[in-house]
C-alpha cells in the first residue's frame, strides 16, 4: 500500500510543480525563448547577411559558422524576407 | 646603425617584413635578408601572402602550393595557393555539414552559398590571412621572412584584423546573452543545464586566430618591419604616408632600407647625359632620405647590374647588403 501512495503523492506534486509553472513563470520562459529565438535570427543576419545579399562582412569566417546554423537557415530566411504590415508593429 | 647590427643586436625580432610600393625589391630583400641568414645557420622560413607571389621566380624553381620548400639548408620558402585553400575550406564546411546531421549531401541553398562565397571580394586575402596564421602557429623555425604585398593590401590586411577584430567582439557578446536567455529559460523549466554553445566555441577560436596575426604585426618586441624605398621623388613621398599609417595601426617600424642606388663612382666616367642626370638627381634625393630618415636607414642597396635571380645573384647581393664577414 505505501508503495502505491508514494508514486501517487509524487504524481500530485508533479502536477501541482507544473500549475505553479504555467501559472508564474510560463510566460515569462516563452518570452526568454522568443528573445532568443529573434537574437539566433539577428545572429545569422549578422554572420550570414550574404545569404539574402546583405554583404556584412567577408564571409570567410562566417562560414566556419554556417554549419551550426544550417537547420535555422529556411526558418530564419522565411522571417526575414515576410511581408510584414501594421499587424506587425500592433502586435 | 646596419641591416646586420639590427639582426644581430635584436634575435628575438624573429618576425621579418619588408614593405613598400610595388616594385622596389621587397621580395629581393626579403629573399637575401632570408639567405643571408640561413648561411648563419638560422631556420628560416620566407613566405609570400602576395597573390601575385614572386618567390618562385626569384628562386628559379616552382614552389606555389606546394607548402614549405627546401631551398638551400636551413632556407624554406613557401608560397600559399590562395584558391587551393579556399576549396580545402569549403569541402571542409561541406564534410562537417553532412557529418553533422547525417545527410546525404549539403541542402542545394547552402552547397549554391559555400560555392558562391568563393568569388566574394576580399575571400582570397581572408584565406591567405588564415593561412599565415596557421605557417605561424605551426611552423618550427627561427626567422619567419613575409614577402608582404604592396602597400596598399598590406594596409588592408591590418585593417582587415581589425575590422575582423570588432565584428567577433560584437557577435560574442550577442552570442553571450543569447546564452544567458537559454540559461534563464533553462532554470525556469528546471532543467539542469544547458547545451554546450558550439557557436560560442568557434567564435572564440576564430578570435584567437585573428589576435595571434595582427598582435604579431604590431609587436615590438618580436617584429621587424622595414620599408623599402629608392631615391625617387614619388616613392619618397609615399613612403611617409604609408610609414604615418603603419603608425597609426601600432606597426613598429625598425628602419628603411634605399634600393637601386646608382654606384655614385659611375658619376667620374665618362657617361652620356642622361644618366648622369639620374645620378644627380638621385644624389639629390638621397640627401633628402638622409635629412628625413637619419639613421633609420640601415641599408643603401646598389642597383646591380642584372637582375637578382637564382642563388649565386642572391648570394652576391647578401654579401654587398650584409658584408662578407661571419
Amino acid at each position: 500500500m505505501a508503495e502505491s501512495k508514494e508514486p501517487k503523492r509524487g504524481r500530485f506534486l508533479g502536477v501541482f510543480r507544473d500549475i505553479v509553472y504555467g501559472m508564474s513563470s510560463h510566460e515569462m520562459t516563452r518570452h526568454a525563448v522568443r528573445t532568443r529565438a529573434s537574437m539566433e535570427h539577428l545572429f545569422i543576419l549578422i554572420t550570414m547577411g550574404d545569404l539574402l545579399g546583405i554583404p556584412i562582412l567577408p564571409p570567410y569566417y562566417s562560414l566556419r559558422l554556417l554549419p551550426y546554423v544550417t537547420p535555422q537557415i529556411t526558418s530564419w530566411k522565411r522571417r526575414m524576407l515576410r511581408e510584414r504590415d501594421i499587424t506587425d508593429i500592433l502586435g | 646603425m646596419s641591416l646586420r647590427a639590427v639582426f644581430e643586436g635584436r634575435p628575438d625580432r624573429r618576425y621579418v617584413m619588408f614593405g613598400g610600393k610595388g616594385g622596389l625589391g621587397k621580395t629581393t630583400l626579403s629573399a637575401t635578408s632570408a639567405f643571408w641568414l640561413a648561411s648563419h645557420g638560422k631556420r628560416v622560413l620566407l613566405f609570400s601572402v602576395d597573390p601575385q607571389a614572386s618567390l618562385s621566380d626569384i628562386f628559379q624553381r616552382d614552389i606555389f602550393g606546394k607548402g614549405p620548400v627546401s631551398i638551400m639548408p636551413n632556407l624554406w620558402a613557401q608560397e600559399v595557393d590562395a584558391d587551393q585553400r579556399i576549396r580545402e575550406y569549403q569541402d571542409e564546411i561541406r564534410k562537417k555539414i553532412i557529418d553533422m546531421y547525417g545527410f546525404e549531401q549539403v541542402p542545394e541553398e547552402i552547397d549554391n552559398y559555400i560555392a558562391a562565397a568563393s568569388a566574394e571580394p576580399a575571400m582570397e586575402e581572408s584565406a591567405i590571412f588564415d593561412a599565415v596564421v596557421d605557417i605561424i602557429v605551426q611552423g618550427d623555425y627561427d626567422y619567419y621572412i613575409y614577402d608582404l604585398v604592396p602597400l596598399g593590401h598590406a594596409l588592408y590586411y591590418l585593417s582587415m584584423a581589425k575590422v575582423y577584430d570588432e565584428w567577433i567582439n560584437k557577435i560574442t557578446k550577442l552570442r553571450e546573452d543569447m546564452r544567458q536567455y537559454d540559461q534563464v529559460a533553462a532554470t525556469m523549466r528546471r532543467q539542469e543545464t544547458v547545451e554546450e554553445d558550439k557557436i560560442l566555441e568557434e567564435l572564440q577560436y576564430i578570435k584567437t586566430r585573428i589576435n595571434a596575426s595582427s598582435q604579431i604585426l604590431t609587436d615590438k618586441r618580436r617584429t621587424a618591419f622595414f620599408f623599402v624605398l629608392v631615391p625617387e621623388d614619388m616613392i619618397i613621398l609615399d613612403t611617409r604616408k604609408a610609414a604615418e599609417l603603419f603608425a597609426r595601426f601600432d606597426v613598429p617600424i625598425s628602419g628603411y632600407v634605399v634600393n637601386r642606388v646608382l654606384p655614385p663612382e659611375l658619376d667620374r666616367a665618362s657617361i652620356p647625359a642622361y644618366l648622369r642626370s639620374r645620378i644627380s638627381m638621385q644624389q639629390r634625393h638621397l640627401e633628402g632620405i638622409r635629412t628625413e630618415f637619419g639613421d633609420q636607414v640601415l641599408a643603401y642597396v646598389p642597383e646591380m647590374e642584372r637582375d637578382v635571380t637564382g642563388l649565386p645573384m642572391i648570394e652576391r647581393l647578401a654579401e654587398r647588403l650584409f658584408g662578407n664577414g661571419r
